[in-house]
């Protein structure tokens, strides 16, 4: 499976992708995407599996990413890791079709118990 | 509107306490131990600014070599290969994630900076109309470590009157 990380930190890349090894799914084609606009355009070329994505990032934030797929009938699962988490973020998240979400920091076994059922 | 302060030097802990356990001290062996010394010093710094019914700053700051440390640990390096980009993006990303957890003890409807990185002492950055109402100061490994709060100055009026 392609599975595209949307984060405008480097670091938080590196550590999505090292997290989803140390989870057992390191074999999964992974794609990066620096900002809101660059995870649009790659959730829409690169058709992946899965979207993980912050939140907060320059451009589009990750909702907005979300809303502007599904608005145009793009339905790839999609969730958020971020640092912030209010109820009216997960009710937004929720709102708009997201799949999980994740909140920083995370561990190994947080990935594995959210991601074990969409990636097997 | 503004709110009191509702996150204090323990809620900083245990969000410090989540960041360690998760990313710079995964087996539990190098805890940030608190000191409660608020003038020790610091020589790099990240912060977000955080705005809506409460207004002001969630800063991070550490020695040149505690910044070192966490970004040989967030980037699985040797702490020797760390690069000044390796620190600032490492040191962002501590903050971003500080200051995303505070957030999340404020109330509803406060939006969060991106993170706005320093490689100077804390000092060297001034916040006006704000004040420091509580930190978490500590070492880690031997090495400053610290995290504080900073409320805009009008929050604070509003509140007294």
């Amino acid at each position: 499976m392609k599975i595209l990380i949307a984060d405008d930190s480097r670091v938080m890349r590196q550590i999505v992708t090292r997290t989803l090894r140390q989870a057992g799914f390191g074999d999964h084609d992974l794609v990066e995407a620096a900002d809101g606009k660059e995870a649009l355009d790659k959730a829409t070329a690169e058709a992946p599996d899965l979207v993980i994505s912050d939140w907060n990032m320059p451009e589009m934030t990750g909702v907005e990413v979300l809303r502007t797929l599904r608005a145009t009938g793009n339905g790839v699962k999609f969730g958020f890791v971020t640092s912030e988490c209010t109820p009216e973020m997960q009710q937004q998240a929720e709102a708009a079709g997201a799949a999980f979400f994740i909140v920083k920091p995370f561990t190994a076994e947080r990935f594995d118990e959210v991601f074990s059922p969409i990636l097997g | 509107m503004s709110v009191d302060v509702v996150v204090n030097e323990e809620d900083l802990a245990e969000v410090a306490g989540e960041v360690w356990v998760s990313y710079l001290d995964p087996d539990g062996v190098s805890p940030l131990v608190p000191t409660g010394d608020e003038k020790q010093p610091s020589e790099v710094h990240a912060s977000v600014s955080i705005s809506g019914p409460w207004t002001g700053h969630v800063v991070y700051a550490s020695s040149t070599e505690a910044a070192r440390k966490a970004a040989a640990a967030f980037l699985a390096m040797d702490s020797s290969e760390v690069s000044s980009e390796d620190l600032c993006d490492v040191l962002g990303e501590l903050a971003n994630i500080v200051g995303g957890n505070v957030k999340a003890m404020l109330p509803p409807g406060c939006l969060l900076s991106l993170p706005q990185v320093v490689l100077a002492p804390e000092s060297a950055t001034k916040y006006p109309n704000a004040e420091r109402i509580s930190g978490l100061y500590g070492v880690w490994d031997g090495e400053p470590v610290s995290i504080s709060m900073w409320q805009s100055r009008d929050d604070k009026n509003e509140e007294s009157a």
